[in-house]
């Protein structure tokens, strides 16, 4: 039985199939290493949990799950500075989750392409083929990466991503919070 | 507000403050008695809530947590369980009330008599209710306008009523429109929902600001009609009630001559207190409320209390869906306004030929949250990269579902126990889940999977996929496991929700009912309550309590 027969049912409000879980079933896992930390997140900051080689790796990672194009992707969202802030707070239980995900990801990395030194080391196309594999044969360890992405990407930017809200822009969602007919197109008198 | 204290043999206590306690708590304490409501979490208000996704779904603001509360869960008795969460409730004074859709639809006259009119499917515990719709009619005129649900009387599947809706109805959205304009051309009657959320200030309220976060969320603006801003007030107002919260439970006392004296809690430094009662009501939810039936055994009462028919804990049911979804041509933004603004109950009952027991109603919505949308995307579809991305910034507010509310089927073996082993953070064991569907479930649920993809593809969707039919196992409609019934043999309360096995215990919440209704538990779970309520009043006036 999936994870999604067991959260609220009334959450099974997909758009697209069942799998809507919250990412609390994805746990959170770890990553490896090393990569093109763009000047996005604010360097100022210090990082309390994350090492500098996995926010290197997590960055990669997380451009490639949520890129950049004409729309700002994970980096300007600042996935990597949320995911630092949830280790070191509410989310320390993930630690050894994520732990586990970046040491997976090194042994696709490895396995994949002999004598690579990181995934951020490697080229586009390389890196979408690792990804498409670790999802495909170990997803609990990249739902943990996948997971904490997609909550970095579009949570409240008080946990610090959704940077400038980016990510509700990218959507359309508009946080006000209080708003009068007509709702949508089709509403319209 | 109104303080006893614990030596204090109060007329009734009341174990959770939620959608059917608050109801008790109002009801008892306005009848003149006294009364000490405990409930597991804390008692915070609407300048708590916060539309916070990261708040809501996992730091558990309003929710029990299954770390601190873990479940168990198997699917045969000869299985070892394994740790799972499966009970998902609100754990705050109001109760589910707080994060509740708000679906307001009162059971019709089939529900409660489905054995005698449709006989019972093999494997199934199908039974007539105690009671009937007639009985219950004034209780559901007594929500609608004491709680608060918008409206419009007149649904030709609506089973009769004695008063309109209190309020209008919300206002229409485009999912309404949409499922109206499928709906019609399949042949079927589209009808405004009947939601317990204020369409315009109502008793001091406000109306709803359309902030679009319902579903798991606590309303900021108290136009959604949780007991934390109806019932509880009132029941505080009247002087004679004490809310008592961080307040767990964990025993039921049994004193004299078969009579229960009071409960032993927790209170919030994990201390146990004893509080005295004359009567105790037990609305703590369909899995907590068997669960401290079980927990307060004795020698009296070796089963569990209340358990001489073995019933306790069995039955439950979860409620059943089948989801389709769809993708539009124009903008929906179901993440503006309440969930639900139209329905179907044309399918309440399912035609013969067809083979399938029960029923079940639909809506379109398209409840969606910034992360939650950030997880879906159609079947097959990449969940990730650059396509991913173009089809979620193109498709967020363009999508819906159509959502099948079914029957499901209680079964006898489907139980509620503790687990042997596994004990929560107060030490208390915890409820284990034996759970298999009912064959018929799945059936229906794959119905109203395909049924709702019909409706979508004649509303006019670009692309619609199916995706979900089940199994429906956990989630916060926690129902059936201390049914109600006439024969003490095979049920655990009567028509006044009365322990057959003791005078002066009562259960009053999702756990009474006998069968599973189609969805929207809610409404039928505070109906019952007025009712309760009110023959508890008699009774005890009486003296025959």
């Amino acid at each position: 039985m999936s994870d999604s027969e067991f959260t609220r049912r009334d959450f099974l409000v997909a758009v697209a199939g069942a799998s809507v879980t919250t990412w609390l079933s994805a746990s959170w896992s770890d990553l490896n290493a090393a990569g093109t930390f763009a000047a996005s997140a604010s360097q100022q900051e210090g990082w309390q949990v994350l090492k500098p080689d996995q926010v290197r790796e997590l960055d990669a990672v997380t451009a490639q799950l949520v890129p950049t194009d004409s729309t700002p992707g994970a980096r300007e969202a600042h996935v990597v500075r949320f995911m630092d802030r949830s280790l070191a707070t509410y989310a320390k239980a993930q630690r050894p989750a994520f732990d586990a995900a970046l040491k997976k990801l090194d042994e696709l990395v490895a396995s994949h392409y002999p004598g690579a030194t990181s995934f951020a080391a490697l080229g586009d196309a390389e890196q979408i083929t690792v990804l498409k594999d670790w999802e495909a044969t170990d997803g609990q360890t990249f739902g943990t990466i996948h997971g904490a992405t997609i909550v970095g990407m579009f949570s409240n930017p008080e946990y610090g991503g959704n940077y400038n809200k980016v990510g509700w822009k990218l959507l359309g969602f508009n946080d006000q919070f209080s708003w009068a007919p007509p709702f949508g197109y089709y509403d319209r008198a | 507000m109104k303080r006893y204290r614990p030596s204090d043999e109060v007329d009734f206590v009341v174990v959770g403050a939620g959608a059917a306690g608050g109801v008790m708590a109002r009801e008892l304490s306005q009848a003149g008695f006294s009364v000490v409501v405990l409930e597991q979490g804390p008692w915070l208000s609407e300048k708590d809530f916060k539309h916070d996704e990261i708040w809501i779904n996992e730091l558990n603001g309003l929710t029990n947590d299954h770390e601190l509360q873990p479940n168990t869960l198997r699917q045969n008795e000869s299985d070892k369980a394994q740790k799972r969460g499966w009970a998902s409730y609100c754990r705050l004074v109001g109760g589910g009330s707080v994060h509740f859709t708000a679906n307001f639809w009162r059971f019709p006259e089939l529900e409660f008599e489905q054995a005698t009119r449709f006989g019972i499917p093999d494997g199934s515990s199908v039974a007539d209710w105690p009671i009937r719709y007639a009985d219950l009619e004034p209780y559901y005129t007594k929500v609608e306008w004491e709680v608060g649900v918008s409206g419009l009387a007149g649904n030709p599947f609506e089973p009769p009523r004695s008063k309109p809706y209190p309020m209008p109805p919300l206002p229409i959205k485009s999912e309404g429109v949409l499922l109206e304009r499928g709906a019609r051309k399949l042949g079927l009657h589209p009808w405004p929902a009947p939601m317990a959320i204020a369409s315009q200030p109502y008793r001091g309220r406000s109306g709803c600001l359309a902030c679009g976060f319902c579903i798991g969320f606590g309303c900021e603006a108290r136009a959604k009609s949780s007991t934390l801003v109806t019932m509880i007030p009132e029941a505080v107002a009247s002087g004679r009630c004490e809310i008592r919260p961080l307040s767990y439970v964990r025993k039921v006392e049994m004193g004299q001559n078969g009579r229960v004296s009071g409960v032993t809690y927790f209170d919030k430094d994990r201390k146990e207190v004893l509080q005295r009662a004359k009567a105790v009501v037990l609305s703590a939810n369909g899995a907590e409320t068997p669960k401290l039936l079980l927990m307060s055994a004795s020698s009296a009462h070796p089963q569990g209390l209340a358990n001489s028919s073995g019933q306790v804990g069995r039955n439950i049911m979860f409620n059943g869906a089948g989801i389709s979804a769809a993708i539009f041509e124009h903008e929906i933004n179901g993440w503006k306004g309440a969930v639900v603004s139209r329905v179907t109950w044309d399918q309440y009952e399912l035609p013969k030929p067809l083979g399938i027991y029960g029923g079940g109603g639909f809506d379109f919505r398209s409840a969606i949250t910034p992360i939650g949308g950030g997880f879906q995307s159609p079947p097959g579809s990449p969940r990730w990269g650059r396509d991913w991305k173009r089809g979620l910034k193109d498709n967020f507010s363009k999508s819906l579902s159509c959502f099948g509310h079914t029957t499901q089927l209680p079964v006898a073996s489907n139980q509620v126990d503790l687990d042997p082993t596994e004990k929560d953070a107060w030490g208390l064991p915890v409820p284990r889940l034996t759970f298999k569907e009912h064959e018929n479930d799945g059936r229906i649920q794959r119905w109203f999977m395909e049924r709702g993809r019909e409706l979508l593809d004649a509303a006019g969707a670009v692309d619609s996929f199916e995706a979900f039919a089940g199994p429906s196992v956990g989630g916060p409609h926690l129902l059936g496991t201390c049914r109600m019934g006439r024969d003490p043999k095979t049920s655990v309360v009567n028509s006044d929700h009365r322990a057959h096995d003791v005078p002066n215990l009562f259960i009053v919440d999702g756990s009474s009912f006998v069968t599973s209704g189609r969805g929207q538990p809610t409404m039928t779970i505070q109906a019952l309550a007025f009712r309760a309520a009110d023959r508890i009043t008699k009774l005890a006036k009486a003296g025959t309590l």
